[in-house]
């Protein structure tokens, strides 16, 4: 059996996603990557996701808009979802929390610790 | 002043009345001229940065022939934090593009409305509902644009679970 997890990176910055997909195949991730809410939401219909790693502030549909719209998807129901985004403001990580997002990390990013936070995410999941 | 002393100046109005307003249309004019190029130096920063760090990028991201074990080493950890900044510096670039949208959309208005050609038809009273209109418009900035980036430094942002 390939248990080799997917994970959906979403995020409207090339550079980002480029890093992403960088530092999560060399782990032993898949990667799925798309470049807004919209894009996202059609891949994490199309494919079995393990997880989701999204931006906020994107073009068509932003983070916030796409944790809600994979809620209210059975089979992502309990997905992790995580947010990676330069917004650290409490109020929207209350509306984050409220979306069903599983937890925050703010931009820029470390590679370990991403790595740490994604596994914790995928443990406590068990999927 | 007795009415004597100021009808000679009111007849006299019609043409010296227009000339603030022209002065005011010719103000209003270089103002969206400098709005609009400050807009499209933003615009070429923007992509100066994504061009830089687009040529940058594969030569962090590939897998180098003496890489033994997928693992980040120390220093391609750090520049990893520290490309990020293109990301960091593009949203608050365009933001600021986002205010001087904001700003030269009001600046036009207040050009169209003081066109020479309509100019004789702007009196005070107009020109003060336009002014207030613009200011309640640009005071309301700060509420409706909300600043994508508070962590607009290169340390590495916190993580938390909800």
């Amino acid at each position: 059996m390939n248990s080799m997890k997917t994970i959906l990176t979403v995020d409207d910055s090339p550079s980002i996603r480029q890093m992403l997909a960088y530092v999560l195949s060399s782990n032993g991730y898949h990667v799925l990557e798309a470049a807004d809410g919209e894009q996202g939401l059609a891949l994490a219909k199309a494919n079995h996701v393990d997880l989701v790693l999204t931006d906020q502030n994107m073009p068509q549909m932003d983070g916030l808009a796409l944790i809600k719209s994979l809620r209210a998807l059975p089979q992502y129901a309990k997905t992790p979802i995580m947010m990676l985004t330069t917004e650290s403001s409490q109020a929207l990580k209350q509306q984050g929390r409220d979306a069903g997002a599983t937890g925050w990390m703010v931009k820029p990013f470390d590679p370990e610790k991403l790595l740490e936070m994604l596994r914790r995410a995928l443990g406590a999941s068990g999927t | 002043m007795s009415d004597d002393a100021r009808q000679p100046a009111h007849l006299s109005a019609s043409v010296s009345d227009h000339a603030p307003i022209e002065k005011l249309h010719e103000f209003a004019s270089r103002l969206a001229v400098q709005v609009d190029s400050a807009q499209c130096e933003i615009g070429e920063a923007r992509e100066i940065l994504k061009d830089a760090i687009d040529r940058l990028m594969p030569a962090f991201t590939a897998q180098r022939s003496g890489d033994a074990q997928p693992v980040i080493s120390p220093s391609r950890r750090e520049a990893f934090s520290a490309l990020q900044f293109q990301d960091i510096s593009d949203q608050l670039l365009a933001h600021a593009q986002t205010r001087l949208n904001h700003l030269l959309s009001e600046v036009q208005t207040l050009t169209a409305a003081l066109e020479p050609s309509a100019a004789r038809e702007v009196g005070a009273e107009q020109l003060s509902r336009l002014v207030d209109a613009a200011n309640d418009n640009l005071a309301g900035l700060d509420l409706t644009l909300l600043k994508p980036v508070a962590n607009a430094h290169l340390r590495t942002g916190d993580a938390e679970f909800f």
